[in-house]
């Protein structure tokens, strides 16, 4: 009688406890996961006029997306400036740059001239494209530049950054129209932008198998991108490479060698890792002081890997002084 | 083991369970949010 009784006890966690517990627990790991780690608060600054003066939506075109947000510093006696443009993410069809408002801020409270600028997004009734989009941003820098200066802040070099898309954009204007920039191009910095397009490296899409299917889907998807007609025929020859070049930011690095820091995710399924590798092989090739970042655990959000994060962040930071000291 | 240091045990258990589930639940999501692993991620 006795043994029964006991082992009824020893089962008898109350079940409504046991929920409670699994419940909080369940919570807690929620919260761990959730609340960004303490050392990434210092990368994004909330924007107040103690930091400095937003200039908001300048124009620089006709279109209208054509504007740029202008963050300058409050300490605004010096003799010259670094600049840093930062280019939103979103895959080329949507984003804006106010969505980048809090890293902008963190490089003006360093005290650099920030500046986000927006370009024309691709949609069914439009014909923008990757190439569109970086003459737009070739377009904008000398007058976010001219800004600058007008507002009493001159420019004496740059850095160009992003994020996924952005990042593309960024290294484009970085290699290859570098060289044509107001002020020298310095330093580009960014993550998961796609900088090559063998179709083979696009196996996520299905665009590396050798069926009609998958180069009618390459060809539909780089035409799009480069914003020029690229066939399957051209795709099956190789011969769409040339055309994918103006955009493929890895083929200009020797044009304009600019020291670089870039993260990419290896289980990426919007911009492929193994399209990243050319890139880091051009890096190399050239002799470019850079950092590249694999983020073994994490995707196009680079969400998984917090410790390299932080690495690739103070990367970033080691780069600017090294690079764009603010005097 | 008491009774008590059993109950313990198992509501440890229980505990960490509940956790990495948690954990586990916030991975999966962000995953499937911002192009991560799950179902491809191809959403941006």
């Amino acid at each position: 009688m006795n043994k029964t009784v006991k082992e009824k006890k020893v089962k008898a966690v109350p079940v409504w406890m046991g929920i409670l517990v699994f419940l909080l627990a369940f919570g807690a790991g929620i919260a761990s996961k959730s609340i960004a780690p303490g050392w990434m608060k210092q990368y994004n600054v909330a924007w107040s006029d103690a930091i400095g003066t937003l200039k908001a939506d300048l124009p620089y075109g006709d279109g209208e997306a054509n504007r740029f947000d202008l963050y300058l510093p409050a300490d605004s006696g010096k003799g010259s400036y670094g600049l840093v443009v930062y280019l939103h993410a979103g895959g080329f069809t949507s984003g804006d740059k106010a969505g980048d408002r809090d890293t902008l801020a963190w490089l003006c409270s360093k005290g650099y001239v920030a500046a986000g600028i927006n370009y024309t997004l691709r949609t069914e009734a439009n014909s923008a494209s990757v190439l569109t989009q970086s003459n737009e941003i070739k377009a904008a820098i000398p007058q976010v530049v001219a800004a600058a200066e007008a507002a009493g802040y001159p420019i004496d070099k740059m850095t160009v950054a992003g994020g996924s898309a952005g990042h593309a954009l960024a290294m484009i204007y970085a290699y290859r129209d570098g060289k044509d920039a107001p002020v020298p191009v310095v330093f580009t910095y960014g993550a998961v932008g796609p900088s090559s397009f063998y179709r083979e490296d696009w196996g996520i899409f299905g665009l590396d198998q050798d069926t009609e299917e998958s180069r009618v889907a390459a060809a539909g998807l780089f035409s799009a991108m480069a914003g020029v007609e690229i066939t399957a025929d051209e795709i099956a020859d190789g011969s769409y490479l040339e055309k994918m070049r103006p955009i493929a930011a890895a083929e200009w690095v020797a044009s304009n060698p600019v020291p670089t820091v870039v993260g990419y995710g290896i289980h990426d399924r919007v911009q492929p890792f193994l399209a990243s590798l050319p890139l880091k092989a051009a890096l190399e090739e050239n002799n470019v002081d850079f950092q590249y970042f694999e983020f073994p655990h994490s995707g196009h959000g680079l969400q998984n890997d917090n410790a390299i994060s932080r690495q690739w962040m103070e990367a970033i930071e080691e780069y600017l002084s090294r690079y764009m000291p603010v005097k | 083991m008491t009774l008590t240091q059993k109950r313990l045990a198992i509501l440890l258990i229980i505990a960490v369970i509940g956790f990495v589930l948690g954990r586990l639940a916030v991975r999966a999501a962000m995953n499937l949010l911002i192009g991560g692993t799950l179902f491809g991620g191809n959403f941006l």
